[in-house]
């Protein structure tokens, strides 16, 4: 064994708290990296999922060009290209009911007369789409003999849970039991009835057929998903058509988007895993500065010392890469346990177990390894600079460290001065290394700012202890050494921006989406045309539906909207895949009543101003563009629009920019419902919202508005709470997955943090002993400590709290440059978060540190060096 | 004289002749190196002491050679020595011979006082040497007694040492001021004017 | 002959207005076997005269020759090859490793030259018994008192058979009794085992054990005094 096994073998056993916090420091790095690598594809395909689902839609669809069903092998043929992350195979087809099916009444048209029977694979399909649950449960693997259909066609059959269905099949009338009830039918067509695959083939007759093939892709990336596409239709031939994903839509968009957001995450991780290990390091080789010297006087080279610190660090790096990882998948593991329960709460959505792929393994322990070697080569190189003579005498790298302050805090600023010109540039391909360069920035300038955040902190502090007299001590050590708080800080820094950013981004998100979906469908009851969104295939109703709503006693207001389509005689402004077309742009035109509207539903504004906009809309040819239509038209407000309607193309004016949530994806300009009947020719209404009364008797009132809504079979009748709430539940299934993400982040940042605290005590040992044998109780000891560890905290709060707000502010508004009508939210509640957390953790990283410095035996504490 | 108090308190252990405190007195003291004492000046001493009836010669011994003058303590011996042990020993610090020679040498255009001072300084470092060197070969069980008087001496020598450091630090600052002279009163009677 | 020379040897810290001229155009013979002293109020320029003999700092004009090699020719890991083989240290706060025992840190510098592990360990052991330390060779330093500590620090300085032993300040962190062991010890090592021993400080009882004494003053050299009567140096 030679000298540098038995040193660095020497120096982790002989401090041992000392290398346990180091390697913890590994640990959590690798744990972080580790961890979210391994999660994230999971959480990425969670969320994928629920927006899918929250779109009804899927990468690809498979059909067969004449329609008709196909052999089963077909299944496989999909699955087996590379990039296709999940396929299932479905049966689906109208089943046409009888006049008297349901009520036994050949004279009465049955409200349901038309069914479409979908057989699904229950354990892909949840894989596939999220499924929300009004009722019972999604369908299993083994089923059979049950199905799930919708709230509105149970509403309509007067069926429950646990009901018999009785279908005409090609076996016969068959009896199914209803073992969930799915939300409201939101999506266009029939209302379905879903059944097992197994079950749909052998009664639809189609044994080892399938009419549709499903697949989702396992990248957002475009160039990826049109080379999947081509080689699953190369693999088919041309008698199958493809149904793609457009990747100019929405839904796209979000993935997209939630692709980036994760992305950046992953960076993050990896960036903090670093820095606290980067930091540890650092601080450890400052304080072995003069064993170095002396090492280097007795006759070490260079090479020597840095090989010393490397086997350190090589054995640290190990340890703590291979701790990490093992805790790492735990963690995950945990976090999932907890996640599966929760979200299956809500809808049958399987997380998977998490993937730890080889690669993954690779890079982490390359990352965990190389970083720890990287962070004790870079202080050992510079300790093998400086002569033996300088590495003895301690007073010199004050000089030294002076000298790279003025440079790095310059450095900082630049930096910083970059970030905030990528925030302002307002590509969201800058947003990722933005937000890396204005982190970066903040540690640099942090020894800078630490001064004066301490003073102010300290003037605080030292008030609230001012009879103990210990408060200005601590504020004495903080400023005395600002590099070394910086450290400390600064990886508090990147925790606590962490939970701004969750905080900022979660709240933002949450908060738009709520709110639109709150004032769109806001209202007491929705009466809702079979297919929302497709509303041209939509039967409406005259006038006469709407007054007659309004006649019911108790019932306060009633609006309605109207449905045209036009085209914008504009050039579009989402030109990439293959949706361009020069041909302007087509716009769905919602009518409304500027009056009623408001009071009922509301639009979201998020350019102009209501009042004004909702005036104008009847007094002149204006319009209200939604978030999607002012992108892709590229409109202002103010702006005047071509619009080809069947009367010609006449000139709108666009007063303002608002959307609801109905048609939160299509292009949509709401116009009055006079324009709509003058240059539309439309007077049908095809959505209803109507609020009650105040202090209605609402059951009696509800009665009331079902006989009447009896006459209008074509709508189904929503409770517009219950909807609100199944929709906001699905929305925050898809966020949900985020917090995870954060939660994970936080954690193991957190506790880094207090383990750098727990160093920084550590390292001032022989101090406190000084501070002891000058007459200092224990209590004021741990006073002293305490108080350090909550300047430390404050500091890293403060930085915290900049660096969050920026990322936060980007992450969002990067989500805003897509079209997405996303309005950014100060996240107070974030803020509030991080600044107790920040101080808390502080408070609580100082109880191990302080009893252990006021138990210290004085004469040990002062030989201790 | 303490030589006069050495040889009674050295009889007062035992009687002896003038050759037997001689070497017992060398002894004593760790040599003569340290502090030579001629025999005359033992028989001088003696003979005084006799006279003052400190002292009493008790036998005389006789073996082949001259014959040996054995000496004892009288009781008036023994007063004479509880007194001296009763008493202090003083000694005069600064009746110091280089200061007189440094403090002329200042004012003197052929002499250089740190000239002075180095030669001293070296004599002193060699004296300091010669006592280390002496010490080191003594056993700190045996000699104990004579380590103790090195010691004084080192301790002595280290001072005067410090001192002389001290005062080639200010030695520019003693120059400015005028030298120290007799105050001139005049003496007598004033006249009259 | 001289073992160690210097010539003109001058060291400037800074530059410009704030040049601080620690050494000034010193030169001085030191002979193989011989035990100097290097004297001086604070400030004098002593230690960096130790520390440009012992290549641990570089001079600014002038040079040092060691056994004949100038060390202004040395780069950096040469320099350190020669601190390990001719040049023994021994500071003032002792500046052991603390997670080493004795023994090892007693073979440290032959362990840094890549002498086996066993055979370097059987030669620190025999100068921790030289020094007087037979009975503490696994002691770690915290278990070692002060003068046991420099003992352990001396044996070290011997262990690759130096030819020169630089010594800063050895006593100034020990009692009088323990300090005069540690200068006796010096005192050996260069009258029983030959070695040159260079030792910097500022108490004369430490220096008055050494055959020459150097007086530096605002880095020149002021005097020499020679205690032991022998032959004086070739010069």
């Amino acid at each position: 064994m030679n000298i540098q096994w038995i040193l660095a073998l020497r120096y982790l056993n002989g401090r041992k708290l000392r290398t346990f916090l180091t390697t913890l420091a590994v640990v959590f790095g690798v744990l972080v990296i580790f961890g979210m690598n391994i999660m994230l594809p999971t959480l990425l395909k969670t969320f994928q999922a629920t927006m899918l689902a929250a779109s009804n839609e899927v990468d690809l669809t498979v059909s067969h060009r004449a329609g008709t069903p196909f052999n089963n092998s077909v299944l496989d043929e999909v699955r087996a290209v590379e990039g296709v992350r999940v396929a299932q195979g479905l049966v689906s087809r109208p089943l046409n009911l009888p006049a008297d099916f349901f009520d036994q009444d050949p004279t009465q048209q049955d409200r349901i007369s038309v069914l479409t029977m979908v057989g699904l694979d229950p354990a892909l399909a949840s894989q596939m789409r999220a499924y929300l649950m009004d009722q019972g449960r999604f369908l299993q693997e083994g089923d059979t003999g049950v199905c799930l259909i919708s709230v509105t066609m149970a509403d309509t059959l007067g069926l429950q849970l646990g009901d018999t269905l009785q279908l005409p099949t090609a076996q016969g009338l068959t009896n199914l039991e209803i073992v969930g009830i799915l939300p409201p039918r939101m999506a266009p067509g029939n209302e379905e009835v879903l059944v097992p695959v197994s079950d749909a083939q052998y009664l639809l007759e189609m044994e080892g057929k399938f009419s549709s093939v499903e697949a989702n892709f396992n990248t957002t990336a475009e160039d990826e998903r049109a080379a999947i596409e081509q080689a699953v239709s190369s693999r088919l031939g041309s008698e199958y058509q493809l149904g793609a994903l457009s990747s100019a839509s929405e839904i796209f968009g979000t993935l997209q988007i939630a692709q980036n957001a994760f992305n950046v995450i992953g960076a993050l991780a990896l960036f903090m895993g670093a820095f606290i290990i980067f930091n540890t390091f650092r601080t450890l080789i400052a304080e072995r500065r003069r064993d170095i010297g002396m090492l280097r006087a007795v006759g070490a080279s260079r090479r020597m010392i840095t090989g010393i610190i490397l086997t350190e660090g090589l054995i640290q790096g190990i340890v703590g890469t291979l701790t990490g990882m093992v805790l790492g998948y735990l963690l995950v593991e945990l976090l999932m346990g907890i996640a599966t329960p929760l979200l299956g709460n809500f809808m049958n959505v399987q997380l998977q177990k998490p993937v730890v792929t080889l690669s993954i393994v690779l890079i982490s322990s390359a990352l965990g390894i190389g970083v720890t070697l990287l962070a004790g080569l870079l202080p050992a190189f510079s300790a093998g600079r400086v002569t033996p003579l300088e590495a003895l005498r301690p007073s010199t790298n004050g000089k030294l460290a002076r000298r790279m302050f003025g440079a790095s805090a310059i450095t900082g600023i630049i930096l910083i001065a970059l970030s905030l010109a990528a925030l302002f540039s307002g590509q969201p391909a800058l947003a990722t290394p933005g937000a890396l360069i204005f982190i970066a920035g903040l540690i640099l300038i942090a020894p800078a700012l630490v001064r004066p955040i301490a003073l102010g902190f300290g003037a605080l502090f030292s008030r609230l202890l001012a009879r103990e007299g210990t408060g200005f001590v601590a504020q004495g050590n903080l400023t005395r050494q600002p590099e070394r708080v910086a450290v400390t800080a600064s990886t508090s820094m990147i925790a606590l921006a962490i939970i701004v950013v969750v905080a900022g981004m979660a709240t933002t998100i949450e908060e738009t989406f709520m709110r639109v979906l709150r004032e769109s469908l806001g209202s007491d009851y929705l009466f809702i045309p079979p297919s929302v969104g497709i509303w041209a295939n939509n039967i409406g109703a005259d006038a006469s539906f709407a007054d007659e709503l309004r006649a019911i006693d108790g019932v306060g207001a009633v609006t309605s909207m109207r449905f045209s389509s036009a085209v914008a005689d504009v050039l579009p402004q989402f030109t990439k895949g293959q949706s361009a077309s020069t041909d302007g742009v087509a716009v769905s035109m919602m009518g409304i009543d500027p009056h009623s509207f408001p009071e009922v539903g509301g639009l979201e504004f998020t350019q102009g101003d209501p009042e004004v906009a909702y005036a104008a809309l009847n007094d002149e040819r204006t319009l209200i563009g939604n978030g999607v239509f002012m992108s892709s038209t590229g409109l202002k407000v103010g702006d005047t629009v071509p619009l080809i309607t069947p009367n010609g193309t006449v000139n709108y004016r666009v007063v303002a920019a608002a959307g609801d949530f109905l048609n939160i994806k299509l292009i949509t300009a709401y116009i009055s419902h006079a324009n709509m009947e003058k240059d539309f020719g439309k007077t049908e209404d095809v959505f209803l919202q109507l609020n009650l009364a105040p202090g209605a008797d609402q059951p009696t009132v509800e009665t009331a508005i079902k006989q009447v809504r009896q006459n209008y079979p074509q709508f189904n009748m929503i409770n517009g709470k219950a909807y609100y709430e199944q929709m906001s539940g699905l929305m925050r299934m898809a966020f949900s997955s985020m917090y995870f993400v954060f939660l994970f982040l936080a954690i193991p940042s957190l506790i880094a943090m207090i383990n750098t605290l727990a160093i920084g005590v550590i390292e001032r040992t022989r101090e406190i002993g000084m501070i002891r044998a000058v007459g200092a109780t224990q209590k004021q000891i741990r006073k002293i400590v305490l108080v350090e560890a909550l300047l430390l905290a404050a500091v890293g709060v403060a930085f915290g709290l900049l660096g969050g707000l920026y990322l936060g502010y980007v992450t969002t508004n990067s989500l805003g440059t897509v079209g997405f009508p996303v309005e950014y939210y100060f996240p107070w509640s974030g803020l509030l978060a991080a600044i107790a957390v920040g101080l808390i953790f502080g408070a609580l990283a100082s109880i191990i540190p302080a009893r252990q410095a006021a138990r210290l035996d004085i004469i040990e504490a002062l030989r201790y060096e | 004289m303490s030589v006069r108090h050495a040889i009674l308190g050295l009889l007062a252990q035992k009687p002896r002749h003038g050759y037997e405190l001689r070497s017992a007195f060398e002894a004593l003291i760790g040599g003569e190196q340290n502090w030579e004492v001629k025999p005359a000046q033992i028989y001088t001493t003696l003979s005084r002491l006799e006279e003052s009836g400190l002292v009493a010669e008790a036998a005389i011994e006789q073996d082949g050679g001259p014959e040996k003058h054995i000496f004892d303590i009288t009781p008036a011996g023994r007063e004479e020595l509880g007194d001296w042990f009763e008493g202090a020993v003083e000694e005069v610090h600064q009746r110091d011979e280089f200061y007189l020679k440094l403090m002329l040498s200042i004012n003197d255009e052929f002499a250089d006082p740190y000239a002075v001072i180095h030669v001293q300084r070296s004599s002193l470092f060699r004296d300091l040497h010669g006592l280390t060197t002496q010490r080191q070969a003594l056993n700190g069980m045996e000699n104990l007694a004579q380590i103790l008087l090195l010691d004084k001496a080192v301790m002595h020598l280290e001072a005067d040492l410090r001192w002389l450091d001290m005062v080639e630090g200010r030695l520019d600052e003693i120059r400015s001021h005028p030298p120290p002279e007799p105050e001139t009163r005049p003496r007598g009677r004033p006249k009259k004017s | 002959m001289s073992i160690v020379e210097t010539k003109e040897l001058t060291k400037v810290y800074g530059s410009g207005d704030t040049a601080l001229t620690a050494l000034n155009h010193v030169s001085i013979h030191i002979q193989a076997g011989e035990f100097v002293a290097i004297m001086g109020p604070s400030g004098c320029g002593k230690s960096t005269l130790l520390h440009l003999v012992g290549g641990l700092d570089r001079a600014t004009s002038g040079g040092v020759m060691i056994e004949g090699h100038n060390l202004s020719d040395l780069n950096d890991t040469r320099l350190a090859e020669l601190r390990r083989r001719k040049i023994g240290f021994v500071f003032q706060f002792f500046n052991l490793i603390p997670v080493l025992n004795a023994l090892e840190n007693a073979a440290l510098p032959l362990l840094l030259d890549g002498v086996p592990l066993k055979a370097a360990q059987k030669k620190a052991a025999e100068w921790l018994d030289r020094v007087g330390l037979s009975d503490r060779h696994t002691h770690r330093p915290s278990q070692l008192s002060g003068g046991q500590q420099q003992r352990v620090a001396i044996a070290r300085a011997l262990v690759s058979e130096p030819a020169i032993i630089l010594a800063d300040e050895p006593t100034g962190n020990l009692d009088t009794h323990a300090a005069d062991e540690i200068v006796g010890l010096l005192r050996q090592v260069s009258s029983q085992w030959g070695r040159a021993v260079v030792m910097v400080t500022h108490d004369p009882r430490i220096a008055a054990y050494a055959d020459r004494i150097i007086f530096l003053k605002d880095g020149v050299m002021v005097n020499e005094t020679r205690l032991e009567a022998g032959a004086l140096p070739a010069q």
